[in-house]
């Protein structure tokens, strides 16, 4: 449906557009978060390994005070003097459990061990990590510090010389790097903290703030010790997931330890999500409010012009009650109030198209709308009829003045019925008197015969409602007179009054034929031309007249019936009325009375057996043409 | 001529680093190989004296049974000490002299150090030699009044470290005027030296 597409597109576009704006946003802003998680997540664990490089620098620099205080201590030195393994290994024990390290060693300077908190019984044997002895003369106190295995377990470990005054040995202390140590430093930065070592096989773990299940994830994934510190790589532990910094640890060459420090990405990503889900949220509700919206919305659109176009319809079918009522203030609704105007004038023009149909014909209603309304005419063939109903002034003596009207009113309905049935127009009505048009404001080829069938028509007409008794006891007659001729035809009168009618000799004609239906006691009285003009009926030559006003004798003739519907005996009577006009006409008075003598008697018979009468009296004068002249109307 | 009238030679010393650098602070002695050795010279007293925390000579050389004295010429106390397997001794914290001097019985070097005062060393060799002395600043000793005959000689410096083995030279001395003898001493490898006092002022160690 039309608007339903309308609501469609409408709503289309507009959910289409913020599904578009929106999933756009929220791609952008997940991106941006994510990445801003993660770039937040690698700052904190570069953090931490700067965390992590400096407890193990600040453990370094601890044990290393330890070791010079205990190095000046002059007990320790006298202890150290006495060369005795036994009192020199207690009192080692001792000073490691004043500074709390976990393990302590003396070395001499031929890098033999003296004693070993860890080994007790080792003594005498060259010490395992030469490297780190290396480091300190590498120095310039004597002093390093290096994380170094111990039988496997990372330690930190100082070395610094034994004075006494001079240098005679070295002093090791050292702390393990262990589990405790990676859960401090979690503690501290909040970032998971392993420490790898080689290991038979790939990476050992050795250390870790991991719980148990991560731990063992983790031993599994480390494949590699990396060398230097590289880019933050993604882990999953236990099903989260995790940005891992390696960071290699200092130690002596080819132990290869290194600090793996990890932060879990979903966790900081938690916040985000969240975000995320209010952002879907928000994103489904401005869908929704959107579709209901823009429905709405849509709505007062697409119904209101569903219901013009529905109106319109039946007003184009011809229904001109339809109103669409709206209440919206808005452009639909001055449309629907336009539409409601407009329908209202299609009424109103439609009733008075409808009246002046009624008040003129509709032919002649149609042709004052088609055309611009001018004073004026034109001159054209036209068959005027004029119809006067007889006795009818009798009647109106004896009824009441409604019941004149009505019986005229029928009667003139009927008169209109049959002209316009034979495609003639009603001019006007003249009291009793009806004036029609063959030909003007519409002309057809056989107009002249549409108006002798009409007459013929409106005659039987008569007949018939006569017979049926609506008009009276007494039987009502009718005179029409039709003539053919040209005519002015056009609007006369005012502009604001006119009427659409015709003017000429040839309309006078008609009038006077109809008067003259009395003197010969027919019905109708047909001009010459019009006869010749509907050549399809039989005519009965009635006379050779002169009417007032007009300088040539005209032949008048009665229309007797369709030629078809002659039967033979008027076709000769007709033949016969023919002759005896002709010997009337040659004043052979004998021949045209013997042939009068045939016809049916009538008033036509009358009047020439009378004029014949009169002439046998009275000779005509020598310029008599056989014409008689009529002066009054 | 020496008062004995044996004849006698000067020795002299020249000790060099491995650099050519001359180096004081050398121990140099001289010791006769003939059997039956001389009498010894009469014993002297030692004395090591600590003047502005510094012993005074850095070293000392000296004939095993020496006494030395340690005076504190200083007016802050100090705490001499060493643990030397040759003396293994300790003046705690005093002023002045102690009275009873220590004596260094034993052949060997015997590091000094000053408990209080980490920087404080010195050194004392202590030789069975008749003859002994200690290089000056230009690196060289003398020896007088040596009698000629067969000896053996050793130079030390500390940078050779306090555990040096002796390397022993061999030479045949005679009546001549003058008899140098050039040693080059090899730092000792990895051996650490500890500076001496810091400079009044002067921050901390270094």
């Amino acid at each position: 449906m039309r608007f339903r597409s309308f609501q469609a597109r409408l709503l289309s576009f507009f959910v289409g557009l913020l599904v578009v704006v929106q999933a756009g946003g929220f791609l952008i802003t997940n991106a941006a978060n994510s990445d801003y998680a993660r770039r937040q997540v690698i700052d904190s664990l570069r953090v931490t390994a700067g965390i992590f490089e400096r407890l193990l620098a600040d453990r370094n620099a601890s044990m290393l005070e330890a070791g010079r205080l205990l190095s000046g201590d002059f007990a320790f030195k006298t202890a150290y003097a006495t060369r005795e393994p036994g009192t020199i290994l207690s009192m080692l024990q001792n000073h490691r459990s004043r500074i709390g390290a976990d393990v302590m060693l003396l070395l001499g300077l031929d890098d033999r061990v003296l004693a070993d908190t860890l080994h007790p019984g080792r003594s005498g044997v060259a010490f395992d990590q030469p490297g780190l002895i290396d480091l300190a003369y590498a120095d310039a106190r004597g002093e390093a510090a290096a994380l170094v295995l111990v039988d496997g377990v990372p330690y930190q470990m100082a070395v610094l010389p034994l004075l006494i005054p001079h240098h005679d040995g070295w002093i090791l202390i050292g702390f393990r790097v262990d589990d405790g140590f990676a859960r401090a430093l979690q503690g501290l930065a909040a970032s998971e903290v392993s420490v790898l070592g080689p290991g038979a096989g790939g990476p050992r773990l050795l250390a870790s703030s991991l719980e148990t299940e991560r731990r063992r994830e983790l031993a599994a994934a480390a494949t590699v010790l990396p060398e230097e510190a590289s880019a933050p790589r993604v882990m999953a532990l236990g099903g989260e997931e995790y940005l891992s910094l390696s960071v290699p640890l200092p130690g002596i060459a080819g132990q290869g330890l290194s600090a793996l420090l990890q932060r879990s990405l979903d966790r900081a990503l938690a916040p985000f999500r969240r975000l995320q889900w209010v952002l879907l949220g928000l994103f489904l509700l401005g869908v929704l409010l959107s579709l209901v919206g823009g429905a709405a919305i849509a709505g007062t659109v697409s119904r209101p012009v569903w219901q013009l176009a529905r109106g319109a319809a039946r007003v184009a079918e011809g229904d001109y009650s339809q109103r669409v009522e709206l209440h919206q203030r808005d452009e639909v609704g001055e449309l629907a109030r336009s539409f409601n105007h407009m329908v209202a004038g299609l009424a109103e023009r439609d009733r008075v198209r409808n009246l002046l149909g009624k008040v003129v014909s509709p032919a002649i209603a149609e042709e004052l709308l088609s055309k611009e309304i001018e004073l004026g005419g034109e001159e054209r063939q036209a068959t005027v009829l004029f119809a006067d109903i007889r006795n009818f002034t009798t009647l109106s003596e004896t009824r009441a003045p409604r019941e004149i009207l009505d019986l005229l009113n029928t009667l003139l309905t009927r008169f209109s019925d049959v002209i316009e049935a034979h495609g003639g127009v009603i001019d006007k009505y003249i009291g009793d008197a009806v004036m029609a048009l063959f030909g003007a404001p519409l002309a057809h080829e056989d107009d002249p015969a549409r108006a002798v069938a009409a007459a013929l028509a409106l005659s039987g007409a008569v007949d018939e409602l006569n017979a049926a008794g609506v008009l009276g006891p007494q039987p009502v007659g009718v005179g029409m007179g039709i003539n053919t001729g040209l005519v002015v035809a056009g609007n006369m009168g005012s502009r604001q009054r006119l009427n659409y009618t015709v003017l000429g000799d040839g309309v006078n004609l008609a009038s006077r034929l109809e008067g003259l239906t009395r003197v010969y006691g027919v019905r109708v009285v047909v001009s010459d031309a019009t006869r010749r003009a509907a050549p399809g009926f039989a005519y009965r030559e009635l006379d050779w007249v002169r009417v007032k006003g007009r300088g040539q004798p005209e032949r008048v003739f009665e229309p007797v019936a369709p030629l078809e519907a002659l039967s033979p005996r008027r076709r000769t009577d007709l033949e016969t009325h023919a002759r005896a006009l002709a010997a009337y006409r040659g004043r052979d008075w004998g021949t045209a009375e013997a042939l009068l003598a045939d016809l049916p008697d009538d008033v036509v018979r009358r009047l020439y057996l009378e004029r014949i009468a009169a002439f046998r009296a009275e000779s005509p004068p020598a310029d008599w043409d056989g014409s008689v002249r009529f002066d009054h109307k | 001529m020496s008062a004995t009238g044996v004849s006698a030679a000067e020795l002299v010393f020249r000790v060099e680093s491995a650099e050519g650098e001359p180096l004081a602070d050398a121990a140099v002695v001289a010791e006769p190989l003939a059997a039956g050795r001389p009498a010894p010279r009469a014993r002297e007293a030692g004395v090591v004296d600590q003047i502005d925390k510094t012993f005074v000579p850095h070293v000392a050389v000296i004939r095993s049974g020496t006494a030395v004295k340690f005076p504190n010429r200083d007016d802050i106390r100090h705490h001499v000490y060493s643990f030397s397997p040759a003396k293994t001794f300790e003046l705690p914290l005093y002023k002045g002299t102690p009275a009873e001097p220590v004596v260094f019985d034993q052949p060997g070097v015997v590091v000094l150090g000053c408990n209080i005062h980490d920087f404080m060393q010195g050194y004392i060799y202590v030789t069975d030699a008749p003859y002994y002395a200690v290089t000056g600043a230009d690196g060289g000793a003398r020896l007088s009044g040596v009698p000629a005959g067969r000896y053996r000689l050793h130079a030390w410096h500390p940078s050779q470290g306090a555990d040096a083995a002796p390397a022993w030279r061999e030479v045949e001395l005679d009546d001549t005027a003058e008899r140098v003898e050039r040693f080059v001493v090899e730092a000792a490898g990895g051996g650490l030296r500890l500076r001496r006092a810091p400079r009044p002022g002067a921050a901390g160690y270094r």
